[in-house]
């Protein structure tokens, strides 16, 4: 499609000639997108393990039925709503039944593909490619029939051109991401920019810098984050803390400062090939990235992120984020600390072998992890062209790295059970190494200054549930990437997941 | 209402919903076997005489086949047992006692063998008698304890009283049933049974696998049109099953459970019987119900005897006692009772004296024949031979009585042992049948551990996955707990030589392997598709199904196999499934493409295998069509939001039942097309987001802003901002919300016909059409409702194209013909193009509310 007020062509086409448009509009849309075929990645290996402790139990969906999830919201009498690409929106209950059999009742259709579904007061806030609306069924018949405009304020002309809405917050605003017109430019308004949406509607750019974007939220600490794709300026994955005004990395946003008094001056152009760190200095909204997934081996493209509030209903790792990978069909756990300011943290690998590549996520009434998305587009290990699955807790307890946080000179390993003291003492069962990313236009890039911190003391705690692990140096800008394959539990288990990867932006003083 | 009966009172037979569903399942199961001719691939001499002769299926009913004089026998049934198993005698021995759970009363001396037997998960459970009250008829209960196997033929529920009275029998049987009903909250009760249910569970039953292990309760015959001696010979070299299968009995059932209980056993059986010797059938509910319908079936219980029981505490404490006593529990834990003592280790030598013999003294009797006996004599260790015990612990016997235990050999071959038996055959169906067998076996096991990847394996045996979904029979689940050796144990029995198919890395690659994967990729999509070896034709390509055949998904081929299997399969299909109709590609190992990969055959298996990892981004192979959705509507009028070239990115479409439709793009407020006929058609392919385009040729119009607030009508009309791929960003990016316009979204009114909102500076506006249908005439009538808070005047542009005035208020365009309200009308030739006109409407809109009407008709 190409807009213009030369109508005469459209008016007058033939239908073949249509049909040869359209053909091109998807080769269009397909050159965009960068679909060259990839490979998934190398597997962690630990599907067999993981299902022991946290199994996938497969939602039937009726045969006819579709549902590439996008979003999900539980709703007050505890049925999930799933919004759809396909545009529509299902009410489904039931779904945490030990052979699950639920019902699907069809509450709103003809919608353009939602990755954003909020529920307050009886009325949807859909987060749909074109603009925010308030699906409301106003005559109380079960499905909805009035489709209101909270927000359309921003462009939309490209396909590459996703919208990912958050959940409300208390106050009643929403949050939008906009993904770029390609992975490089930002050809309609506002493309590449978080958009906040006040109760009233009000519309107003919040953050700038954003490429592909998935989903936004809150955090454990109720600190807005949300979630990059790699690409250009982002050499991986990541989640990222949001702020108003705050700048995410991307420059091609820049064009529409002027149409955004609200973030005041444009800032500085990052330089290509630099580094996070000193462009910090430069570039003052330049917020680094807060937790860094090393790409492959934490996912290609992660998704949508929620956080565990289910009270210990799925196991060990309460309040922490989970998040889904779109390619390797994997979910994974984020946890984030704020340190003189600025926002940092972990991401630990989770569980694989999921059937579809996971677009969002969410935690239904009883605790378990729902999991829902599609294959199609972009390469995805999970074979199934859509599914929804719920990865459960079974009650026995992995033994895993429950959390990693910093220390003036090193970090705290919690782990979810008690490390045999004969191993969790030595200084030599803890590899740990870090690695940087240049920070650069390029379409992702490699772990560079890669280095072996040397380990000066670990003390673990009486109990075995904690390592306190000292650095001789700690560097600002990189990636620490732990492997304690060597570590046993009392139990002489090894840990389930043997890595995390902890992103260093700022090192604490106390 | 027919009850049938025979030398025993409880072997009912229903002839009248046998006669039912006869009708319904000769409409399941009557199959022809079409020539492989049309679907233009090597048919290999093996599977050519499937195609050989048209197949007819003869359905008979014949109820004294499955209710007959045969069943009514005594002896413990185990399933797989009449399967083709492997096991000698001792093993045999060694299964019956895991079956008849021997170790739960003679547990003091483990023997290994019993060891060995709980370390891999074999050991049978009893059924959980908590809820028994209310799944099981009470009368049945009673019936039941007196004297189980000749009211269950064949069950391994041992008789318990048989050194009793009659009359203790009876007393016994009744403080029994008493307190086992007690024991449950809720309480049996009949219910009824529809007769639609019965048909269509009666070809459930028959189809998704029940009757490998239970009497069909209709028999199958298969006849050849003629004699075919090549096929016979055929048949003669195959391993096959020819013993009669002997299976349960479910003459029971009618009296056992009402149709709600059995149905509610049959949606969970594991909940019940957690050994899984009765899987999961992964029935939806409603499908548990039909077959429970069909067999419950519709005879009526007798009245009397399903009279509800009055529970009498005195009889529950006594019963409670005899439970105890009687060393129920050692099988049948519940709450709040007592274990018994555990009896010494079984004496093999004291066996004709014991509960297998026919002098049981006050123990259990367990009704076992001669070989059954024989079986269990040879199961035990003896000081001169001691070899049983060693032989049992080697992996290839614990998955021998693995199989054989689960009665996986009832469908499935590995080995040399295992497989569908004869009288069966015909019940297990599909429905691709141009497959040939393999469209409706299931798969053999031979080699599975060094087949299919262990997580793989798990997925099947546990999370019910499957990828043939044209196998009508069901791959059932076995519960959790049970199989969990099982993995483990193929992986290390089943081992194939690796070869190394290479797979280029992810990232950070070497040119070298660039350069091979610029090779290979076009070579595997090549020999996928229908220029090469046409694998498409009887495969499904990443979600998208094949023009022919549709078998299993080659792009589920990474997830589940181990390569090296991969490659020796595909240059011996035959080898792995002896009547494939997968066709050699490489026979000796010499590619049939000679121009692909130079003829290389390791580099040809090689592509494919690196192709199938590309995952869904893979491009589809030459003959593969990606299907393009039509969207339809039905009785009420359909809207659908997505982008368009009609309609803009912010594009919207209304169809109407009476096959008229029209796109409206929300970003500028603007009627842009209207096409008669089929609605749309969406792309939701790919990475198509689900744009659309209509589904017949539409009349357009230019999609620019429709009102402007404050315009001097010298001026150009105001168009939307024009993106090229020289300059793609958008100039105007305020457009045109900058010129007074904002959508506010739509509503639906009778009929779900959507009415639009949006506003024009301060005037709010309410766009709603309907459809005017006067026969030959079909007509858009368009409302466009002004709400204003003062006086007001607006430009509205109608209509752009080559238009001409054909009668006062009628403009004329190609193939459409407007009316406009009587209004200020300025027609004029658009500035920017000489070949065009636009048509432009001064509307005096007063404060409050107003409307204009315009009507479209289509020619």
């Amino acid at each position: 499609m190409r807009p213009s007020s030369r109508n005469r062509n459209e008016r007058e086409l033939p239908f073949g000639l249509g049909m040869i448009l359209m053909a091109w509009f998807c080769m269009i849309a397909a050159l965009g997108g960068r679909i060259d075929a990839e490979e998934v990645g190398q597997r962690w290996g630990t599907e067999l393990r993981e299902r022991e402790y946290y199994p996938i139990v497969s939602i039937p969906i009726p045969k006819d039925l579709v549902i590439e999830a996008g979003a999900f919201e539980v709703l007050p009498d505890k049925r999930v709503a799933v919004a759809t690409r396909h545009g529509e929106i299902y009410l489904i209950s039931g779904l945490d039944e030990s052979k699950p059999n639920p019902n699907y009742h069809l509450f709103a259709t003809g919608l353009d593909e939602i990755f954003g579904l909020s529920y307050r007061d009886g009325v949807f806030y859909v987060t749909q490619s074109c603009e925010v609306t308030r699906v409301i069924d106003s005559d109380n018949d079960g499905v909805a029939d009035r489709f209101e405009t909270v927000t359309d304020g921003w462009g939309y002309a490209n396909y590459h051109e996703y919208a990912f809405g958050s959940k409300m917050d208390p106050a009643g605003n929403l949050f939008v991401t906009l993904g770029l017109s390609n992975s490089y430019d930002s050809f309609a308004l506002f493309r590449g920019f978080v958009m906040h949406v006040s109760p009233n509607g009000t519309t107003s750019a919040y953050a700038s810098g954003l490429r592909s974007p998935a989903g936004i939220g809150p955090d454990e600490h109720g600190a807005l984050f949300y979630i990059e794709s790699q690409g250009p300026w982002n050499c991986s994955c990541s989640l990222k803390a949001v702020s108003q005004g705050s700048f995410h990395g991307h420059p091609a946003s820049f064009d529409w400062y002027p149409y955004a008094p609200e973030l005041g001056p444009v800032p500085e152009q990052p330089k290509s090939g630099s580094r996070t760190l000193v462009e910090r200095e430069r570039v003052k909204q330049l917020v680094p990235y807060a937790v860094i997934f090393p790409y492959i081996r934490m996912g290609r493209s992660i998704t949508g992120f929620t956080v565990n509030r289910t009270g210990g209903k799925f196991g060990p790792f309460e309040n922490q984020l989970f998040l889904g990978d779109y390619t390797q069909s994997i979910l994974m756990r984020a946890t984030t600390e704020q340190i003189n300011g600025v926002w940092q943290g972990a991401c630990y690998p989770f569980r694989e072998g999921l059937s579809t590549g996971i677009l969002n996520v969410e935690f239904t009434p009883e605790g378990n992890l729902l999991c829902g998305g599609t294959n199609r587009g972009w390469p995805v290990r999970g074979i199934k062209p859509f599914a929804l699955e719920r990865v459960e807790w079974n009650g026995k307890m992995p033994f895993e790295i429950e959390r990693i946080t910093i220390e003036p000179n090193g970090f705290k390993i919690a782990f979810t059970k008690s490390v045999a003291s004969s191993f969790g003492s030595k200084p030599e069962n803890y590899h740990i190494t870090n690695f940087t990313h240049p920070y650069h236009a390029g379409y992702g890039g490699p772990e560079i200054q890669r280095s072996t911190p040397s380990i000066r003391s670990v003390e673990l705690a009486q109990d075995g549930m904690s390592a306190l692990i000292l650095l001789d140096t700690m560097s600002r800008g990189f990636v620490y990437e732990f492997d304690l394959g060597l570590l046993r539990s009392n139990d002489g288990e090894e840990l389930l997941h043997k890595n995390a990867y902890y992103t260093v932006n700022e090192i604490p003083n106390r | 209402m027919y009850h049938w009966s025979f030398a025993h009172a409880d072997c009912y037979v229903e002839r009248q919903s046998a006669a039912l569903v006869t009708s319904a399942v000769s409409r399941v199961l009557r199959y022809r076997i079409k020539e492989k001719a049309s679907v233009g691939m090597k048919v290999v001499p093996a599977a050519r005489f499937v195609t050989k002769a048209w197949m007819t299926v003869w359905i008979m009913w014949l109820g004294w086949y499955s209710g007959g004089q045969t069943e009514c026998r005594g002896e413990v049934i185990v399933p797989g047992l009449s399967s083709k198993h492997p096991l000698n005698a001792s093993q045999v021995g060694w299964l019956l006692r895991s079956e008849l759970q021997c170790a739960a009363c003679h547990g003091k001396a483990k023997t290994e063998l019993e060891q060995a037997e709980g370390d891999f998960g074999l050991e049978k459970t009893a059924p959980d008698l908590s809820s028994v009250g209310a799944r099981i008829a009470p009368d049945y209960l009673m019936r039941f304890l007196q004297s189980p196997s000749t009211v269950h033929p064949g069950t391994t529920m041992p008789d318990m009283l048989l050194s009793r009275s009659p009359e203790d029998r009876t007393t016994i049987a009744t403080a029994l049933t008493h307190f086992l009903v007690s024991q449950s909250q809720e309480r049996f009760h009949d219910d009824s049974v529809s007769r639609e249910r019965i048909e269509e569970g009666g070809s459930l039953f028959h189809s998704v696998g029940c009757v490998a292990c239970h009497e069909p309760k209709i028999k199958l015959v298969q006849e050849f049109e003629g004699e075919d001696e090549e096929l016979e010979e055929v048949r003669k070299r195959e391993p096959s099953n020819t013993e009669p299968t002997r299976g349960l009995s479910l003459e029971h059932l009618p009296g056992k459970y009402s149709k709600g209980s059995l149905s509610e056993f049959l949606y969970r059986p594991l909940n019940v019987r957690s050994s899984g010797r009765m899987p999961d059938m992964k029935l939806t509910p409603s499908e548990s119900d039909a077959i429970a319908s069909y067999l419950v079936g519709q005879s009526a219980p007798d009245s009397q005897a399903r009279k509800a029981l009055t529970i009498q505490p005195e009889l529950v404490e006594r019963g409670k006692k005899y439970f105890e006593e009687l060393n129920c529990t050692a099988c049948h834990a519940l709450p709040g009772t007592v274990p018994g003592e555990k009896r010494a280790a079984i004496d093999h030598s004291k066996l004709s004296q014991g509960c297998v013999s026919d002098k049981p003294g006050k123990g259990p009797r367990f009704s076992l024949d001669q070989k059954q006996l024989a079986a269990i004599f040879a199961s035990f260790r003896t000081e001169s031979d001691p070899k049983p015990t060693k032989e049992l612990l080697k992996e290839h016997d614990q998955i021998a009585l693995t199989l054989t235990a689960f009665n996986c050999i009832a469908c499935h071959v590995r080995d040399s042992y295992g497989g569908v038996s004869k009288d069966r055959d015909l019940y297990f169906r599909g429905t691709e049948m141009n497959l040939g067998d393999d469209g409706r076996i299931p798969p053999p096991l031979t080699l599975l551990g060094a087949k299919l990847q262990p997580a793989w394996l798990q997925r099947v045996l546990f999370d019910g996955e499957s990828v043939r979904p044209y196998i009508t029979t069901r791959m059932p689940q076995y519960g959790n707990t049970n199989l969990q050796h099982f993995t483990d144990l193929v992986a290390k029995t089943d081992t194939l030589d690796g070869v190394e198919l290479r797979t280029p890395s992810p990232e950070s690659r070497s040119d070298e392997e660039k350069a091979l994967e610029r090779r290979l990729r076009p070579a595997a999509q090549e020999l996928l598709g229908d220029k090469g070896l046409n694998c498409i034709a009887c495969h499904n390509f990443n979600g998208k199904p094949s023009p022919l055949n549709k078998g299993i998904d080659l792009m589920t081929t990474r997830e589940r196999l181990q390569p090296a299997w991969f490659d020796r399969f595909l240059r011996n299909p035959g080898g792995y499934r002896p009547r494939i109709i997968m066709p050699y590609s490489w026979p000796d190992g010499v590619a049939a493409y000679k121009n692909i990969l130079d003829g290389d055959t390791n580099l040809q298996i090689e592509a494919i295998w690196y192709y199938l990892s590309l995952g869904t981004s893979a491009a589809d192979p030459s003959g593969i069509r990606r299907p393009e959705t039509k969207l339809s509507v039905s009785d009420s009028v359909r809207t659908y939001r997505g982008r368009s070239g009609v309609a803009g990115f912010r594009g919207i479409a209304v169809g109407y039942p009476e096959r008229i439709n029209y796109s409206f793009n929300a970003e500028t407020g603007t009627l842009t097309g209207i096409w008669k006929g089929d609605y749309i058609r969406v792309d939701r392919g790919g990475q198509g987001s689900g744009n659309f385009n209509p589904a017949s040729s539409p009349v357009t119009f230019a999609q620019d802003t429709s009102f402007i607030a404050d315009w001097d009508s010298t001026a150009p009309w105001p168009v939307r901002p024009v993106m090229t791929k020289e300059a793609p960003a958008n100039p105007n990016p305020l457009y045109p919300k900058n010129l007074g316009y904002q959508f506010r979204g739509y509503y639906f009114g009778a009929s779900n016909n959507p009415t639009f909102m949006y506003s024009s500076a301060e005037i709010q506006i309410e766009d709603r059409s309907k459809v005017i249908d006067e026969g030959h005439r079909l007509m858009l009538q368009r409302t466009i409702a002004f709400q204003s808070s003062s006086d007001q005047s607006r430009w509205f542009r109608a209509m752009t194209g080559d238009i001409t005035e054909s009668a006062p208020n009628v403009y004329t365009g190609k193939n459409i013909t407007l009316t406009v309200p009587k209004v200020k009308v300025l027609l004029r030739e658009d500035p920017s193009d000489v070949d065009s006109k636009e048509l432009l409407l001064k509307l005096e809109i007063p404060k409050g509310s107003s409307q204009i009407e315009l009507t479209y008709e289509l020619q």
